[in-house]
């Protein structure tokens, strides 16, 4: 199996679930050993998570009927702050990290939501973990109406924002042009 | 292993029983886990941890980290938002994200350490396994450009509406198991995973337009 390597269906087959558990374990130990493969699958990977990104961004009000989780939107933003500051907080607690002090963290826990919020916020929160492209990152996702998510700090409690700023057409219930 | 507990725990046996509203029956079956879950219940957690453990994976992977560590990082990502629960600071539960970003977080953190190593001339002394796949990769990943997203939908709109209505059903975030989706649209899941890798396939086309240009 996988011998020599992996083809692109089989990556995608793992990436969908639908290989049985014995092929799927082999799929994984030959990744392992072979960096062509690993890159195939990390390929196949990262397809998965654009294509997650191509729907949230996707006018489906039309097409799908999907009740409760799309009016959850305001309260899923007010409620991942705490969650997530309790996240950084076990984190702190568990991870001593003599790091560089992040220039401009917050010292409080803020959800930074306008007033005049659209009835559905995106439920996609974007992590920007990465310092060094963390601020492209967040303005590109603001841009986007992604709820961002700042985990880093030293100590601090990460900070949120919600942004109105959805792409034009997010929260049309008009079908997708054809 | 986890891919066949992602298969096999959700939503299987129930498909038949309840053709004519698996929708609302999804929803209630994944609200009445994480409510059960944050009332500290293990055995909600681990179904919700089976039903969105492979997402979690696939997004460590997608950041270029090789498949062991990926399974220890998810695994790990699981265990702090249990635990946050267990000291009663998890007040709601919004899966995959809340454990999506907290896989995010672990991973950035492991890459903070490798450069931190790798600054201190240590390299040999990080564990393989916590190589990334491709060092140029890092634990960040990019959102797509506006042209992307843009050619993207316009491949979309060109699917028919059946298939667009799988794929998004399938990728809007929820992890609605395969079955599930197939359940909804009255197709079998053999049928939903082609579609979905018709799908793959003009959107893969679709966001790579850009590197040729
Ligand atoms: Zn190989």
């Amino acid at each position: 199996m996988f011998d020599p390597h992996l083809t692109p269906s089989d990556a995608e087959q793992y990436i969908l679930g639908a290989l049985d558990s014995e092929l799927e374990r082999k799929l994984e130990a030959h990744t392992l050993v072979c960096d062509a493969c690993a890159r195939l699958l990390q390929q196949e990977a990262l397809l998965e998570e654009q294509l997650r990104e191509v729907a949230s961004a996707t006018p489906r009000e039309a097409t799908v009927i999907r009740p409760a989780r799309w009016r959850v939107g305001r309260a899923a933003a007010l409620v991942v702050g705490p969650a997530m500051a309790a996240a950084a907080a076990a984190l702190t607690l568990m991870v001593s990290r003599p790091g560089p002090v992040v220039p401009g963290t917050v010292q409080e826990s803020r959800v930074v939501l306008s007033l005049d919020l659209p009835v559905e916020l995106p439920s996609m929160v974007v992590a920007c973990p990465d310092l060094t492209t963390q601020e492209s990152c967040a303005q590109s996702a603001a841009a986007r109406g992604l709820l961002v998510q700042y985990p880093l700090g030293m100590g601090e409690v990460p900070r949120y924002e919600g942004s109105a700023g959805l792409p034009s057409g997010a929260l049309s219930s008009q079908p997708a042009p054809l | 292993m986890v891919g066949a507990a992602v298969q096999g725990l959700p939503m299987t046996g129930r498909q038949r029983e309840d053709a004519e509203q698996p929708a609302e029956r999804a929803q209630t079956g994944e609200e009445e886990l994480s409510r059960r879950a944050l009332g500290g219940d293990r055995r909600a957690w681990d179904a919700l941890i089976a039903r969105h453990q492979r997402r979690v994976v696939v997004s460590l992977l997608a950041r270029g980290i090789r498949v062991d560590r990926a399974h220890e990082l998810a695994q790990e990502a699981w265990a702090r938002l249990i635990q946050q629960q267990q000291r009663g600071l998890l007040t709601e539960l919004r899966l995959p994200n809340l454990a999506l970003t907290q896989a995010a977080f672990l991973a950035a953190d492991d890459a903070r350490r490798a450069r931190r190593e790798a600054i201190a001339g240590n390299v040999e002394e990080l564990l393989e396994r916590q190589h990334p796949v491709d060092p140029s990769v890092s634990a960040e990943r990019r959102l797509l450009s506006e042209e992307q997203l843009a050619r993207a939908n316009a491949a979309l709109a060109g699917c028919s509406p059946s298939a667009r209505n799988v794929f998004l059903l399938a990728c809007d975030g929820q992890e609605l198991p395969h079955a599930e989706v197939a359940a909804r649209v009255g197709l079998s899941v053999q049928r939903v995973r082609q579609i979905l890798c018709e799908v793959r396939k003009r959107l893969r086309t679709a966001l790579e337009e850009e590197s040729h240009v």
